[in-house]
């Protein structure tokens, strides 16, 4: 986007009290590289001194070598310029060094902290989240932090530094020459405020206009079978030159902000140097002031309305750096949902499970769950059954504790879920979610997500036990297959082996099914079937069935409807009993 | 491309030289605006040397000289805002006149070439390449002010004083070196940055993506380590950044201060001896300061040409591929729509690896192997098979999407390639397995095919398909957006307004592939309606493998290998035919929560 360096949109924008006690806590949250953080600040106080030493220094050489004809005095000057040019070198280095350090590491330590957080929350703050938010706080919103640190800071900081700077060095000059700079304040001022409102406004008007381009193109590009299928080639290309045309004129507008904005800060420069050599010239002729003087405050003037500029363009970058800063603390800040209690109780290995008086509700939403009282015995194999949103599905996710009952509790092994660690809950109940989900990774990689130190030959015995070591094998790199985009790629039936070979790597005591909705190929169908008993054999299964065929080999059903348990028992008995499952069970064998 | 030895230039900078050429006259308006500037800028600082020389120090009228000096800086600034607009109006105006030919080229690019080519690569290169590309144009009226700075200033300077000029000068060329070099290693640097960034967001999306796995395996721990990984890695990179910052930018700024030191010195040393004015001397001061920027931006030019040559290559190389499909010079016309639609495919043989020139050619036997094929005009026939038996690859050699690479394929009577496109694709509609709709509303996609359809055309289109009951639910109606901000449809609903858009032009002949196998088998019978429906009055090719919709057609046909093995009634073959059977044995378990609903 060139020149443009952020902005903020009127949501985003952070009033002065909300600034500083973001910037403050980011402060605090420097910790042990606070005192690197200081040091840095002063070597780039120091180096902007040296900076503005060099026009001291010639102004001393003009009037005490110069125009004395002082050979020694000339040198003096020249001798302390050298110095501070070679000062400034090596401050200017070490404050870019140090900077970045800091900068980094409190970068990475805000990555770390607020993935983390994210880690910890519940499931049901992943309901309530939109995922695309939730990944853009941990992409561009700390990419416009780091945008500000990596780049805007120093340049941010030494502008200021080098505008105040320059000034206390004026008014020490002559305080009488430095009133003529204020002439041009008034018109630098209007011109900045305006300038910081329309690049903002500009800015943001190209990200969106960008934005909408690429969706066209990525539309463009993905629907082009389609496309050309119905012959709309001529028709699609003069669509996209209309979006592709208004991503143009919001560039034009926005290199218009900074055509006008750039030349009036440098003719107000320009002015006031010609003023310094009017009034400068004035004050020599009346014998009030040595031409070094004026020479230095000349040369002083050069360095004084870039910065002007280099902050109207910056301000926007440090803007929308503390709203997104704001952003990620309020995601630190959300509470969690469950959380681990202070001192957990250890879980027996095994145990039944107990549900009772259960009441849930997603917070702030409508009752889900209302008095539940369900006892699984150890070894048991239910099955749950009932329409989409009924709760079928977050009863069993209550039972793994991926939340937490609203009234009633849980039980397992007669200690109350809640009472425990989630580390210990997971090594005794395991949810195999529908689809299986692969990482980034190989094989074995994947298989190991919940058992990172788990060995290749423990991997092998899992994928064995559940009867398809065979079968991954085969593959032509074996466990260390990558699944990657790009690389070779698993199919459905294969993804969801994986899925099941992680369960049997960890090894739990009670087993959560979330079964798949679509279907698979026959022959595959059967190895996923053959590798899903296997895992079942000797622990306690709760399914979340879609298919009665799943149910019917249950122990017993259990048929949820509207928040509450309607029917339970073995399911011979249920479609004995003519009730609602009956009917469920002969809709169903009607359809297939 | 790879291997070209007849032109000494690159394609990337033939171009560069097209684009520029295109631009003409706003680079002549450019190169105009850089000349007047460089000619007022640099006068600047000699008139504040007059200033101080003769209105500080001489008899000159005290406001003369600021005088001037305000008119000629107010110039300069003036011509300072011009070049930049011209420069950057330049470089926009050609990024998108090259976006738009970009795109308009890829959606002409035949099938076999999108099947190789990745959309993330197709849009890199209508988007960061061309960021590249553009970059340079801006670059050649700015380097042309920046060149003539150097030379003017460096001419006064010679003039002024050759000696002092000479040593003040002596430490400048390096700016340029330093300038080119930390160009030239920031750029890898800050891409690595990128790099790293791009894959610590891998990390988050495929978290976030999976966090019921994540959470159902408590898988916590691991994602919490992958992504340490990912933040270390960016911490090196991005340190690594800084080290190359730290090791340029003072050493640049360094240079011209050793250079005004030296003009201090011996400057001063010659006022002292009467051979130069404190007016020059710090008129010397100013120049120096003059060059900082263009000394340094002309390095950096030469590392932003190489890279925009690169990406232009890249661009080039998307421009330069031929549509592999394309009209013949004088194409047959159809005869007309009334009792039409009679297609044949003789002694069709065809393979994807072959079809797109480049791609890696195998030994594995194609798709096709001489199929014969004859549906008569309103006939509705249903091909079946096994995955990868060649029965989708038939639906796509009608409508000309590939060509077949030995035998014909003709439509009423006519070899597909002697028909114009255009005519051919509205004879022939398809309803493809993944329904693709477009943002926009749900008009705007049913009357996808004939934008000029009338609103009593495009309901018929949906009664038809039997999506116009669903649409009439919508408070907005056929207005409704679709798409990324628009309504989520189910996928049944999606199906239909495929088969609607499909109608629009009442195409002879309509495929469906596969078009009802997204759609959840007990709202299978709704589309089943609608297809019975809509084929009446038309030849119809339906790729299916639930019974239910292939007991829809006239006749099946069983395909293997690539060629007909038996065709007949659906009841019959599923009596004589074994193979068909077991074809037929894939299908799926019905959903029961829908059973219920």
């Amino acid at each position: 986007m060139g020149w443009l360096q952020g902005g903020v949109t009127e949501e985003e924008r952070l009033d002065l009290n909300a600034t500083g006690k973001v910037l403050g806590r980011a402060v605090r949250l420097l910790g042990p590289y606070r005192k690197r953080a200081l040091l840095s600040f002063f070597l780039l106080v120091a180096w902007t001194g040296t900076i503005l030493a060099g026009p001291f220094f010639v102004g001393r050489a003009i009037d005490n070598g110069i125009r004395e004809g002082d050979r020694d005095a000339l040198f003096t000057s020249v001798g302390g310029y050298l110095l501070a040019a070679l000062l400034g070198y090596g401050l200017y280095r070490t404050a870019i060094l140090l900077l970045a350090t800091v900068g980094e590491n409190f970068l990475r330590d805000i990555r770390r902290r607020v993935f983390g957080r994210m880690l910890d929350q519940s499931l049901g703050f992943y309901d309530r989240e939109k995922s695309g938010v939730l990944v853009s706080r941990m992409t561009s919103d700390i990419d416009s932090l780091s945008e500000l640190i990596q780049f805007g800071l120093l340049m941010f900081t030494g502008a200021a530094l080098q505008l105040i700077g320059s000034l206390i060095a004026l008014g020490l000059l002559s305080g009488r020459l430095l009133l003529i700079c204020f002439v041009s304040v008034p018109v630098v001022a209007l011109a900045s405020i305006k300038f910081q409102r329309d690049s903002n406004r500009a800015y943001l008007d190209v990200r969106d206009r960008i934005g909408l381009t690429l969706s066209a193109l990525q539309e463009g590009i993905a629907g082009v079978r389609i496309v050309q299928a119905f012959a709309r080639e001529d028709l699609e290309a003069d669509r996209f030159a209309q979006t592709n045309r208004q991503l143009y004129d919001s560039h034009m507008a926005s290199v218009r902000v900074a055509a006008w904005y750039l030349p009036i800060i440098d003719i107000a420069g320009t002015v006031t140097t010609a003023l310094a050599i009017g009034v400068g010239g004035y004050l020599v002729r009346e014998d009030q002031m040595s031409i070094g003087t004026v020479v230095a405050f000349i040369l002083l003037l050069q360095g004084l309305f870039e910065p002007v500029q280099q902050l109207s363009q910056l301000f926007n970058l440090v803007q929308s750096a503390t709203a997104s800063l704001a952003k990620l603390f309020d995601l630190v800040d959300e509470p969690i949902d469950v959380p681990d209690p202070a001192l957990p109780e250890a879980l027996p290995a095994t145990g039944d499970i107990e549900v009772s008086g259960l009441d849930f509700a997603y917070r702030d939403g409508p009752p889900v769950l209302t008095g539940v009282d369900l006892q699984i015995n150890e070894g048991e194999r239910v099955a749950f059954v009932g329409p989409t949103g009924a709760g079928k599905s977050t009863l069993a996710k209550l039972i793994a504790r991926l939340y937490d009952p609203s009234e009633g509790a849980i039980t397992f092994g007669g200690v109350d879920l809640r009472d425990t660690s989630a580390r210990e809950v997971r090594d005794r109940v395991v949810v195999v979610p529908q689809e299986g989900h692969l990482f980034t990774g190989t094989v074995a990689d994947n298989v190991r997500i919940a058992r990172p130190e788990a060995s290749d030959d423990d991997i092998r015995g899992a994928l064995d036990r559940i009867g398809v070591l065979d079968r991954i094998e085969s593959f032509e790199q074996g466990l260390d297959t990558e699944v990657q985009e790009g690389g070779s790629r698993l199919s459905a039936g294969e993804r969801q082996l994986v899925s099941l070979a992680r369960a049997a790597l960890v090894d739990p005591a009670v087993l959560v099914l979330d079964e798949a909705t679509s279907s698979l190929d026959p022959g595959t169908e059967l190895i996923v079937e053959d590798a899903l008993e296997r895992l079942m054999s000797g622990r306690t299964v709760i399914a979340i069935a879609h298919r009665l065929s799943t149910s019917q080999r249950c122990d017993r059903v259990a048929v949820i409807t509207e928040g509450g348990i309607a029917e339970l028992g073995p399911h011979d008995e249920l479609v004995a009993q003519g009730g609602h499952y009956a009917a469920l069970f002969e809709a169903w064998e009607q359809a297939s | 491309m790879a291997g070209q030895t007849t032109s000494t230039r690159s394609p990337g900078w033939d171009l560069l030289v097209e684009a520029l050429r295109g631009q003409k006259a706003g680079l002549f308006v450019g190169m105009l605006v850089a000349l007047g500037w460089t000619s007022v800028r640099v006068a600047v600082p000699t008139l504040i040397r007059l200033g101080i020389d003769n209105g500080l120090q001489g008899d000159d009228p005290l406001w003369r000289w600021p005088a001037v000096i305000v008119a000629i800086g107010s110039l300069s600034g003036l011509f300072m805002g011009l070049r930049r607009y011209v420069a950057f109006r330049n470089a926009r105006i050609v990024e998108a006149r090259y976006r738009d030919r970009i795109f308009a080229h890829i959606q002409r690019l035949h099938f076999a070439y999108h099947d190789t080519t990745a959309t993330g690569e197709l849009m890199s290169r209508a988007n960061t390449d061309l960021q590249q590309f553009q970059n340079v144009v801006t670059m050649v009226p700015i380097t042309t002010g920046n060149a003539l700075i150097v030379i003017a200033v460096v001419v006064v300077m010679l003039i002024v004083n050759p000696v002092l000029a000479l040593l003040a000068l002596v430490g400048l060329p390096f700016v340029n070196v330093l300038g080119r070099r930390f160009s030239q290693r920031l750029h890898p640097a800050v891409l690595g940055v990128q790099r790293e960034s791009a894959e610590l967001a891998g990390v988050v999306e495929e978290t976030v993506s999976g966090i019921r796995v994540v959470k159902g395996f408590g898988a916590e721990p691991v994602q919490s380590s992958k992504l340490d990984v990912e933040a270390d890695d960016i911490f090196d990179q991005a340190t690594d950044v800084a080290r190359i910052r730290s090791r340029y930018l003072p050493a640049i700024e360094l240079m011209p201060n050793l250079g005004l030191v030296v003009v201090l010195a011996y400057g001063g040393h010659l006022v002292i001896e009467g051979q130069l004015t404190v007016g020059e001397l710090v008129g010397f001061n100013l120049y120096v300061f003059m060059l900082i920027q263009p000394l340094r931006m002309l390095g950096m030019v030469v590392a932003q040409g190489q890279r925009a040559a690169a990406a232009g290559e890249r661009i080039a190389e998307v421009l330069s591929t031929a549509p592999s499909i394309v009209d013949p010079t004088h194409p047959r016309p159809l005869p007309s729509r009334n009792g039409a639609g009679l297609v044949e495919f003789k002694n069709v043989v065809f393979d994807y690896q072959r079809a797109e020139p480049g791609a890696a050619s195998n030994d594995s036997p194609p798709v096709l192997r001489g199929l014969d094929l004859r549906i008569e005009a309103g006939e509705s026939v249903a091909i079946v098979g096994a995955t990868g038996c060649g029965k989708s690859t038939v639906a796509r050699l009608l409508p000309r999407y590939y060509d077949a690479e030995e035998g014909a394929v003709l439509l009423d009577d006519i070899d597909v390639r002697e028909l114009s496109r255009h005519e051919l694709r509205r004879a022939v509609s398809i309803v493809f397995e993944e329904t693709f709709l477009f943002s926009g509303s749900i008009r705007d996609n049913i009357a996808f095919a004939d934008p000029g359809a009338t609103d009593a055309e495009v309901r018929r289109a949906a009664e038809l398909a039997g999506a116009a009951e669903f649409i009439d639910e919508f408070a907005e109606g056929y207005d409704t957006p679709l798409g990324e901000r628009g309504l989520s449809l189910s996928g049944g609903q999606r199906q239909r307004l495929a088969i609607a858009r499909s109608l629009v032009a009442d195409p002879r002949v309509l495929i469906l592939d596969d078009a009802t196998s997204a759609v959840d088998p007990t709202k299978e019978h709704e589309i089943r309606d609608a297809m019975t429906e809509v084929m009446t009055g038309r030849t119809t090719i339906v790729i299916a493998h639930r019974p239910a919709t292939i007991a829809l057609a006239d006749r099946v046909v069983l395909m293997d290998e690539g060629v007909i093995v038996a065709e007949g009634k659906h009841d019959e073959l599923l009596v004589s035919n074994a193979r068909y059977r077991e074809v037929l044995a894939a299908g799926g378990d019905a959903d029961l929560e829908e059973a219920t609903a």
